[in-house]
């Protein structure tokens, strides 16, 4: 039944092209930040699921818990820096 | 159990695919946010759930519990400031015609 993990795993990766193809083709500035705040999250839960499958838990626990941080802080900055400009 | 984590999984990794959908197939970049901010959200707080079912009570279990909590508090905080952002740039919603716009 691991097989089902690996599964999910590769379809999330996949997915994650999807998003990273809106983080090149975006026509402004904010549809390439909206696809970097998915592909934040989507690394979340792909960090949880390689943890899985290397057997690695306790130490990919606190790696998702710190990336969550800094991708949530990241995103807010940028947001913040790019506030109130004409950008394209 | 088991087969309720993998429920989970499954019905997250719906939800995760219909929001990358959505950002790749909506007209503008409002539309695109309501498909990004709920569908992501609602997506990675179900298949976290299903990985902790798949620890159990154990102390990793616990600190995975956290991340959701985490996604559910700083998700939405991300997606409003990324709206807001961009209406107070200048970003006309689909369907305005740039001389209605107040």
């Amino acid at each position: 039944m691991e097989g089902f993990v690996y599964a999910v795993t590769i379809g999330l990766a996949l997915t994650m092209l999807l998003s990273f193809f809106r983080l090149l083709a975006g026509p402004t500035v904010w549809d390439r930040l909206s696809g970097l705040g998915l592909l934040g999250t989507k690394t979340i839960v792909l960090l949880l699921l390689l943890g899985r499958l290397f057997g690695r838990e306790d130490i990919f626990v606190d790696i998702t818990l710190s990336y969550a941080l800094i991708s949530f802080i990241g995103s807010l900055a940028l947001a913040k820096y790019f506030e109130g400009k004409e950008a394209k | 159990m088991t087969a309720l984590a993998y429920a989970l999984l499954a019905a997250g990794f719906f939800f995760i695919f219909s929001g990358a959908v959505g950002i790749l197939r909506l007209p503008d970049f409002y539309t695109r946010l309501h498909a990004m901010g709920k569908c992501d959200t609602l997506g990675v707080a179900l298949m976290v759930l299903g990985l902790a079912l798949l620890e159990g009570a154990t102390l990793n279990g616990l600190k995975i519990l956290l991340i959701i909590v985490f996604i559910g508090l700083a998700n939405p905080t991300a997606t409003h400031a990324l709206g807001r952002a961009a209406y107070r740039s200048g970003v006309v919603p689909w369907g305005v015609r740039p001389e209605e716009e107040p």
